[in-house]
């Protein structure tokens, strides 16, 4: 018997609809995929699945859970079911406990007071919930004490003690690198792929891909195909998946067709060089004797797991923060402004209460570029005008890094550090904003550093690769020349 | 610029209007109805309203009418010019605290600390006590109080702006101070600005009268608010709503201001 089925489910604004029908099954030990990118809808449906809708929007449909039958107009009944029969894993689970409480108190609360057993049982059973995860030896630890896999173990164990066999992740891998992602799929999978439910809401193809079981994909509130999930990667047949599918870096052409390495370019002097450099946060030494150097038109690709110093680095190289040791030379005649940056969430870096073409008119001004510059640059990066109008929290986050990539080529670059630029857009958005970067390096001859936690991204993109470890572990990198050819 | 919050909430709306009132009875009401708020006449002492005196008489035969539109002159007038000045300092030093970090945070930041732990009223009475002019001691004293306000306000925020990516970007572009205050930091102080500097001005009117009212603040005969209160207590049996008149003003006052400040949130 099914867990859990969805029947013409659909999400209205008034007289709008958000979502178009939706019927779905999840079944015991076949997770269920919900793909989609930003504003798809797929949290919407979550959220309808869940009774927890945001004020204002209304579900329609029929829910069957079980053997009950739910009205999802009617969300306040959902209540009673939170944490006995559906459950939620949230994003950054790790952030979800309890700081001053011990892992085991944790999960032995909602024993006690979700599923009423008395406190010594409640106990005992988080004991063993805690052995089931290879936790048994952490129970008494705080969350700061755990690692951040530790500390996810705990958060479902936490999610699952009231008893509920449907389990909803949402974005569960969100700003984690491929290992991380690698270690929460399995978790998943371990924890309730047998034989409980579960249903994963991601933007992330390496993901369902691991996860397989069923899978459905939503673009703009509707269902643009559905299947077994390998069957669909092997075999798409919207033409939206196909896309999807052709944007994972995975799948991106190999670099030497993305861009033909200029000949005449290759030796000329670095614009940006680093010997020796040793860097350290917070009392651990990230970096221990690093040699780089960046050369114009080409692409250094930086990557490595999260807190490796990916992003410290690019700070020294563009002067913001002083090595431990080691020295950074920049090419002579280099103005202070040739140094430009692009960020991981380009919403935070625009002034947040100036419209866009003011800012952009700003920079234009400041370093006397022509009044057609703007539209010029606008048309090379495919960008509309009208977006000029808009303030940078009403404009997409692919359309913002392209703007803010545009701001930066006001400046006349001659050296971009991008950190993480795309790691918040959706695949066929980060190709779109990563062939534009490598086309600007290229055309303009800008030397550009590019730190992506995505190894395929950065083999797929850069010329040169240096992999950093994690502090202490692999602290000699690994350079790749691929300037051979 | 946006700086100013296109808040315009109903209770908002309301404390500007009652402001207004008060402050057209202040500037035209003396136009309208001549009088001498000094004059005295004391057939006339605690007598009722008349065609000369709007409001009736106090004890000395003064025209409260007259004696209340020069109070709320005066009171407002001293606490405008110390939140002028408090707000201009505070802004300075919680800007230069903030971007300059270091030293220069921790000493501004522990004078501020300093001065907020001394009662804001003995401070101004200290001032008074030194200053010459009641009124010029009144600005100095609480423009001394109140710039910490401002300035823990301007440094908090000023701190949170300065390190986000948009300044840093700024900074990379090559957009010098004057810019970066101007686009990132003043639109986002300017409505925390706002509503502090309402709050000020009550906290100015109310310590004004405070101390008029055990006689150690403005001197007799000079009509203000909290002496009026204290000069007419003795008649409340007699000649209640003479004594009402500058206690309502000063409610409405205050009550004006609050509601102009709006909830902190915003």
């Amino acid at each position: 018997m099914s867990l859990l089925q969805l029947n013409e489910i659909s999400v209205h604004d008034g007289a709008t609809q958000l979502i178009a029908p939706v019927s779905l099954t999840l079944e015991p030990g076949v997770p269920l995929i919900i793909l989609g990118e930003t504003g798809s809808g797929k949290s919407l449906l979550a959220q309808a699945v869940m009774g927890t809708l945001p004020q204002g929007l209304t579900a329609r449909g029929r829910i069957t859970l079980g053997k009950d039958a739910l009205d999802p107009a009617q969300p306040a009944r959902f209540r009673a079911l939170w944490g006995r029969r559906i459950a939620v894993l949230p994003q950054e689970p790790w952030l979800s406990l309890d700081p001053l409480m011990r892992a085991a108190p944790q999960i032995a609360e909602t024993h006690h007071l979700v599923r009423g057993l008395t406190r010594s049982d409640a106990a005992a059973q988080a004991q063993k919930d805690l052995a089931a995860l290879d936790l048994a030896a952490v129970g008494q630890r705080y969350p700061h004490e755990l690692s951040g896999g530790m500390a996810q173990r705990v958060a479902i164990a936490a999610a699952r003690a009231g008893g509920a066999r449907i389990v909803i992740a949402d974005e569960p891998t969100k700003g984690l690198d491929a290992a991380r992602r690698d270690d929460v799929a399995r978790l998943l999978l371990d924890a309730l792929g047998r034989d409980g439910g579960l249903a994963v809401i991601t933007h992330d193809l390496a993901l369902a891909q691991m996860i397989g079981g069923q899978i459905i994909i939503m673009r703009e509130g509707k269902v643009v195909e559905a299947g077994q999930t390998s069957a669909v990667f092997a075999a798409p047949t919207a033409t939206y998946t196909r896309d999807l599918i052709a944007a994972d870096p995975a799948h991106w052409p190999a670099r030497s067709t993305l861009s033909m390495p200029v000949p005449g370019l290759a030796p000329a002097a670095p614009v940006v060089a680093a010997k020796g450099l040793s860097l350290s946060r917070g009392g651990q030494r990230l970096i221990e004797d690093l040699d780089i150097a960046v050369h114009p038109g080409r692409v250094l690709g930086i990557t490595g797991p999260s807190g490796c110093g990916k992003s410290s680095l690019g700070d020294v190289l563009l002067g913001l923060l002083a090595p431990d040791a080691g020295a950074v030379t920049r090419a002579p005649g280099l103005p202070r402004t040739a140094l430009q940056k692009l960020y991981q969430d380009p919403v935070a870096a625009f002034p947040p209460r100036r419209a866009l073409g003011m800012t952009l008119a700003d920079v234009a001004a400041l370093h006397g570029a022509r009044a057609q510059d703007i539209p010029a640059q606008m048309e090379r990066l495919r960008l509309d005008p009208a977006l000029l109008n808009r303030l940078p929290g009403a404009v997409s986050g692919g359309e913002l890094q392209r703007l803010a990539l545009l701001r930066v080529m006001l400046a006349r670059p001659a050296f971009i550090f991008a950190d993480e630029p795309t790691s918040r857009l959706d695949p066929i958005t980060q190709r779109e904003v990563i062939t534009l970067l490598r086309k600007v390096a290229t055309e303009d001859g800008v030397a550009v550093v590019l730190v992506s936690h995505d190894m395929a991204l950065i083999d797929k993109t850069a010329d040169r690769v240096v992999r950093l470890g994690l502090g202490g572990q692999e602290q000699a990198p690994v350079l790749q020349d691929a300037f051979a050819g | 610029m946006t700086a100013i919050p296109n808040n315009t909430s109903p209770a908002r709306l309301a404390g500007a209007a009652i402001l207004a009132l008060l402050a057209a009875l202040a500037l035209f009401g003396p136009l309208l109805v001549p009088g001498d708020p000094f004059g005295q006449s004391l057939v006339k002492s605690l007598g009722g309203p008349d065609a000369a005196a709007p409001l009736g008489y106090d004890h000395l035969g003064r025209s409260l009418f007259h004696r209340l539109a020069h109070a709320l002159r005066l009171s407002p007038a001293i606490a405008l010019g110390a939140v002028a000045t408090a707000g201009a300092a505070g802004l300075i030093l919680g800007t230069w605290a903030a971007a300059q970090g270091g030293w220069v945070d921790r000493i501004l930041a522990t004078l501020a600390d300093a001065l907020l732990a001394l009662p804001g009223l003995l401070l101004v009475l200290i001032v008074l006590a030194i200053m010459p002019g009641t009124a010029f001691g009144f600005w100095a004293g609480l423009s001394l109080v109140l710039w910490v306000e401002f300035f823990r306000l301007t440094r908090a925020t000023s701190r949170a702006v300065l390190a986000s990516p948009a300044v840093e970007a700024a900074q990379l572009l090559g957009f010098g101070w004057p810019y970066i205050f101007r686009t990132h930091l003043w639109p986002e102080i300017a409505p925390v600005m706002l509503t502090a500097a309402a709050f000020g001005t009550a906290t100015a009117i109310m310590a004004i009268a405070a101390l008029g009212f055990v006689s150690v603040g403005m001197r007799a005969p000079t009509p203000e608010l909290g002496l009026m209160m204290v000069e007419l207590l003795p008649y409340w049996r007699e000649a209640p709503s003479a004594l009402l008149t500058p206690v309502i003003a000063t409610f409405a006052l205050l009550m004006g201001l609050t509601l102009l400040a709006g909830s902190r949130e915003t």
